[in-house]
């Protein structure tokens, strides 16, 4: 039931120019990549990996994790797993790119705001994703996108870099919310 | 894995995958305490009613600081003030205490089974803070989560539990749940308060001290209740202490990096010598630090399993 959306070939091009857009920005005081948790920690390493070849300096990483942000506890069917956050630098007044896989509702963002905020007040903050699927709930867009997907809502967009099955980006149904199928 | 339990009442009923998950996610929860805001909004809007019908200090301290930090609604009910005293019923004041809308229900009892019981007629969660001499979950995972971050891992170690095992439920818990990851576990103490069934679960039941202590990485030493002397189950604390306090010339004859426990509250120089205590090899402020990332774990599971 996947189709491929975008293939492992395809993906370092379409990271590449995400890093461009990114040196292309010229931050003139630098900045830092935060990477979220699942799939946004590996693409934010490869974008730090990209910016490095072109701008000959790779940016400080971080990752975050949104669990304890959450604002569905109790009403989803199960809780993720909290994945380690590691934020090892002061990010007081500094520039943050936000690293996520997919940018779908905004809620993921929203709770990764509030987390930013319980670390320090940064100067700036954008937003960088693989793919856009450009249907917010949340007045939030990204600054720096890979590749713009439009789909039902009963499909989800999975990004794989690692672990089981190729690596690429699929297009599956999201067995939750589709209509035919019942708990 | 997933978490899938409303509550959390003995470590016997958990797997060793759903152990290794609370101490995963309170790793990452003691690092909530040590940011510049000590708090996150995960059980923003839950209700949580601390019900102790027994006394205690640190295990409600802590329970109610993880549930500040979690962000929790809290209300403190003490059985000393409560409708207990006029001849309600248990299950009657905890079903009253729902219809609140409570979302979780933490509680300390003296009857062994009290949590269980209540756990099988409420729709909110229940976890267990001691219930008799029968359990005290989050104690021993607090236990095990301080030797897991200090050893690095938690099977093949031998871990030795001293003192009055007979009426210990933190001795229980970390039985169970030091079994289910692999340790070696030993109970000592005097025959009187060391009873031999335990060896049929697996533990070795050894009443010389220096035997149970030779091989040990971890040793834990519980508190012994002075009321229990009156009751004969030894001469005298000055008695109980020669052969069981744990003492300066007992810990240089141990394994150098020896982890010494103690579930507290301390009786200075009667189980454990001040010296001791206070000394390098001691963790026992640390398993207070522990504490509260444990219990700051086991709410955020349970809210995840209360569906409203």
């Amino acid at each position: 039931m996947q189709k491929l959306l975008m293939s492992a070939t395809k993906m370092p091009e379409v990271i590449r120019q995400i890093a461009r857009k990114i040196v292309d920005a010229g931050f003139p005081g630098g900045y830092a990549l935060v990477g979220i948790h699942e799939e946004g920690v590996p693409l934010s390493e490869k974008i730090a990996d990209e910016i490095g070849k072109m701008s000959g300096c790779r940016p400080p990483l971080a990752k975050l994790d949104i669990s304890m942000y959450r604002d569905d506890i109790g009403k989803t069917k199960h809780l993720p797993r909290i994945r380690e956050t590691d934020i090892p630098f002061d990010i007081n007044d500094r520039t943050l790119i936000l690293v996520d896989d997919v940018l779908s509702s905004g809620r993921t963002i929203r709770a990764a705001l509030d987390a930013i905020n319980d670390y320090g007040r940064p100067a700036l903050i954008r937003l960088a994703v693989l793919i856009d699927r450009g249907n917010p709930e949340y007045p939030i867009r990204a600054d720096y996108v890979g590749k713009k997907i439009e789909l039902p809502p009963d499909h989800r967009i999975t990004v794989r870099f690692e672990g089981e099955g190729d690596p690429g980006v699929f297009d599956e149904l999201w067995l939750d919310k589709h209509p035919s199928v019942k708990e | 894995m997933q978490w899938n339990r409303k509550d959390l009442l003995e470590l016997y009923d958990l797997t060793p995958e759903e152990i290794e998950l609370i101490l995963d996610t309170a790793a990452e929860f003691k690092k909530v305490s040590q940011r510049r805001v000590k708090k996150v909004p995960a059980l923003r809007g839950k209700t949580v009613v601390n019900f102790f019908v027994e006394p205690s200090t640190r295990t409600r301290v802590s329970f109610e600081l993880a549930e500040q930090r979690l962000s929790a609604d809290i209300v403190n009910v003490q059985a000393s003030a409560s409708s207990l005293l006029k001849g309600e019923s248990l299950l009657d004041t905890i079903k009253n205490i729902e219809s609140l809308q409570v979302d979780l229900v933490v509680m300390r009892h003296s009857a062994p089974g009290a949590q269980a019981f209540i756990a099988r007629h409420l729709n909110c969660g229940v976890i267990n803070a001691g219930d008799g001499a029968h359990g005290h979950p989050t104690q021993a995972l607090l236990d095990i989560f301080t030797i897991r971050e200090k050893l690095g891992r938690i099977k093949g170690l031998n871990v030795t539990i001293v003192g009055d095992i007979l009426h210990s439920r933190v001795a229980r818990s970390n039985m169970w749940g030091l079994l289910k990851l692999g340790a070696n576990v030993t109970f000592a103490g005097p025959s009187t308060l060391v009873p031999r069934e335990f060896e049929e679960v697996g533990v070795r039941v050894c009443h010389n001290l220096e035997e149970a202590l030779a091989d040990a990485d971890v040793v834990n030493m519980l508190r012994i209740q002075h009321e229990r002397q009156t009751l004969g189950f030894f001469p005298s604390t000055g008695e109980y202490s020669r052969f069981y306090g744990l003492k300066e010339d007992t810990l240089k004859k141990m394994k150098k990096d020896v982890l010494v426990m103690h579930p507290g509250p301390i009786n200075r120089d009667v189980e454990l010598a001040s010296s001791v205590a206070d000394g390098e090899n001691s963790v026992i402020l640390e398993q207070v630090t522990n504490g509260l990332a444990v219990r700051m774990a086991v709410l955020y599971l349970v809210a995840g399993c209360v569906k409203k």
